[in-house]
């Protein structure tokens, strides 16, 4: 019982950052039709420039964080055109350009940051108290934030005109380029939208968990496994499983250690993925 | 007439002689270099065109596996614990470990074959990021997050890397020609027949899940094997070497060297490790040249660099053909 609520904190936190990560990554594999591995780059880069901003240069930490949004989205902008649009669906050409950009800022923050972890001072300080229970606002607000970002987003692609411009371009790029919606436009905006969600979670992982320039790595792991679960190209489907894998991930250390909780969970997903090819929500693709 | 036979004939012998050219190259290095560090770098360059190779001939069946460098893990960890703790000799444990992970190979193939495309790509890079948690894990049998060490040398520890620059020359060369038959064989004509319609194949008569599986197992023993070697010359193994980023790196190999040739991923793991090589003086520096060249290639060469002689090729006939519709008109 008296692990029953940091584990269901963990739970949380844990969940609503992967599915905010795989949210963009789904997003740029919809409407851009690129499977992004340097999605984990771009986080570990948004969480380096919060950084760089909040402590080096010394501004207020929210402006940190939103100056760190512009910035990425503007990096988003600049890798749609440039790196994605001209091989999009071409898949072998995809991951080379990707590896690309996964050496270049994996070794230019390495250089400029160094490889010690830096830690990303608290947004908010102090211990919530509920009886015998403690938990820390900067899991609640970490929390908050996801589910606040994740309800906006959802929103702003169901209802506004631009997200179901990008839902169209993502059903069917020739008739939604019919009606005349600029697909260019929109797949520049959904880059940017990726990347700036990337650079949120990554800021706010680097607050709960530390800066490395290779924590790219393990996230980019966590969210393929979130979107192929779910099913490529479902946007709901994402939220139940970011919450499958989150509980995964917080529960099984309880119990076994680091690297075979890691192991066990793999071998979950595979033998869901066996059982269900197309994942929970999905539907067969051809690459 | 007779001129022109000639001629093809001379085109027939020309790519078998650039091979033994390259070969002859390659035998007489180690009289000119005299350096420990770029023999090392050299003898790791056949272990990595072994594994290449073998992960190109996987693809010929029409699957993308991203889980090749977990199985040159699974059979350099068998073949180091083997020797390690039983204690058996390296020139038992390198064929075994061979077998044993073609054998995993087709084990973790059989269920996957239900798989298509990118559903594959995802679940095999899963298998293999479980491979590499699953030694991490493995306390102190493998040796856990400090990697496995004390494994027994294939050589007399005393001798220098020439030898051993000679045993992976040939064991590359080998591996290069079995894999080369295997694909030019009727199976390999099959195997592509299955990557082209797995739909038409299987109407034919064709048991496409089985082909699949068999591509794995004879693509995992080479690999496997590449692995164990791999093992008892560095002496040393850790999970790092066979990670996810180190399968992203082996794909890597493949397509800039060009995924549609067979001399593709020879071309690319000499290329994309040398290259870095010659900038060592730049230290921290270097993988920025590891990365500008594969922008080069992706943006100039759709088809790696094995197809840049075909580019060049195709753009003079076109050249010409234009010309000569201009005289036509």
């Amino acid at each position: 019982m008296e692990q029953a609520i940091p584990t269901l904190t963990n739970i949380l936190v844990l969940s609503s950052m992967y599915i905010l990560v795989a949210l963009g990554f789904v997003l740029l594999f919809n409407v851009v039709g690129i499977i992004n591995f340097a999605h984990g780059a771009i986080y570990m880069l948004g969480g380096y420039i919060g950084f760089a901003f909040s402590v080096v240069c010394g501004l207020n930490q929210w402006l940190a964080l939103l100056l760190t949004v512009l910035v990425i989205a503007s990096f988003g902008l600049f890798l749609e055109r440039f790196c994605f649009r001209p091989f999009a669906g071409d898949f072998n050409r995809t991951v080379t350009i990707c590896i690309a950009i996964i050496v270049i800022l994996e070794t230019g923050v390495n250089i400029i940051g160094g490889t010690k972890i830096l830690t990303f001072p608290a947004f908010v300080e102090g211990i919530l108290r509920i009886g015998h229970v403690s938990v820390s606002y900067e899991r609640i607000l970490t929390f908050a934030i996801g589910a606040i970002l994740l309800g906006i987003t959802i929103w702003f692609i169901k209802r506004t005109k631009w997200g179901q411009q990008m839902q169209a371009v993502s059903q069917d790029v020739e008739a939604a380029a019919l009606q005349g919606i600029n697909v260019n436009r929109i797949s520049a905006f959904a880059s940017a939208l990726g990347c700036g969600l990337a650079a949120i979670a990554g800021c706010l992982m680097g607050a709960y968990m530390g800066l490395s320039p290779f924590m790219g790595d393990f996230i980019l792991v966590k969210v393929l496994i979130v979107a192929i679960l779910a099913g490529v190209g479902s946007i709901g489907g994402i939220f139940f499983a970011g919450l499958v894998l989150g509980v995964i991930d917080a529960v099984f250390p309880l119990f076994i250690s680091g690297a075979a909780s890691s192991a066990v969970a793999v071998a979950i997903v595979i033998v869901i993925l066996l059982i269900r090819p197309q994942g929970f929500f999905g539907h067969e693709m051809e690459m | 007439m007779s001129e022109s036979l000639s001629i093809r004939e001379g085109k027939k012998l020309a790519k078998p002689a650039v091979y033994a050219g390259l070969v002859i190259i390659l035998s007489l290095l180690p009289l000119v270099i005299g350096s420990g560090y770029m023999l090392h770098i050299l003898i790791l360059t056949f272990i990595y065109v072994i594994a290449a190779v073998s992960l190109r001939t996987i693809t010929i069946s029409g699957q993308f596996p991203l889980a090749h460098a977990a199985f040159m893990g699974i059979g350099a960890y068998l073949s180091g614990m083997a020797s390690k703790w039983l204690g058996w000799s390296p020139w038992l444990t390198i064929p075994l470990a061979g077998l044993i992970t073609a054998g995993a190979g087709m084990l973790i193939g059989y269920p996957f074959a239900r798989l298509r495309a990118l559903y594959y790509a995802m679940v095999s890079l899963f298998f293999g990021i479980g491979v590499t948690q699953a030694i991490y894990a493995g306390g102190v049998w493998t040796g856990g997050y400090g990697g496995l060490i004390g494994i027994m040398p294939l050589l007399p520890p005393t001798v220098s890397k020439v030898p051993y620059y000679y045993l992976f020359l040939g064991l590359a060369i080998v591996s290069a020609i079995a894999l080369y038959r295997f694909e030019f064989c009727r199976i390999g004509t099959t195997l592509k027949a299955v990557a082209q319609s797995y739909l038409v194949a299987s109407s034919v008569g064709i048991n496409e899940g089985w082909y699949r599986i068999l591509a794995m197992g004879v693509g995992c023993f080479f690999v496997g094997l590449a692995g164990a070697a791999y093992a008892h010359y560095n002496l040393v193994i850790s999970g790092t070497s066979f990670n996810f980023m180190a399968t992203l790196w082996l794909v890597m190999y493949v397509l800039i060297g060009g995924i549609g040739h067979f001399a593709g991923p020879i071309i690319g793991t000499f290329i994309l490790i040398l290259i870095p090589e010659f900038f060592r003086d730049l230290k921290t520096y270097s993988p920025f040249i590891y990365a500008g060249t594969l922008i080069i290639v992706v943006y100039l060469m759709p088809q790696g660099l094995a197809g840049l002689p075909q580019m060049v090729r195709s753009r003079f006939t076109e050249h010409r053909k234009d010309k000569r519709t201009v005289h036509a008109a």
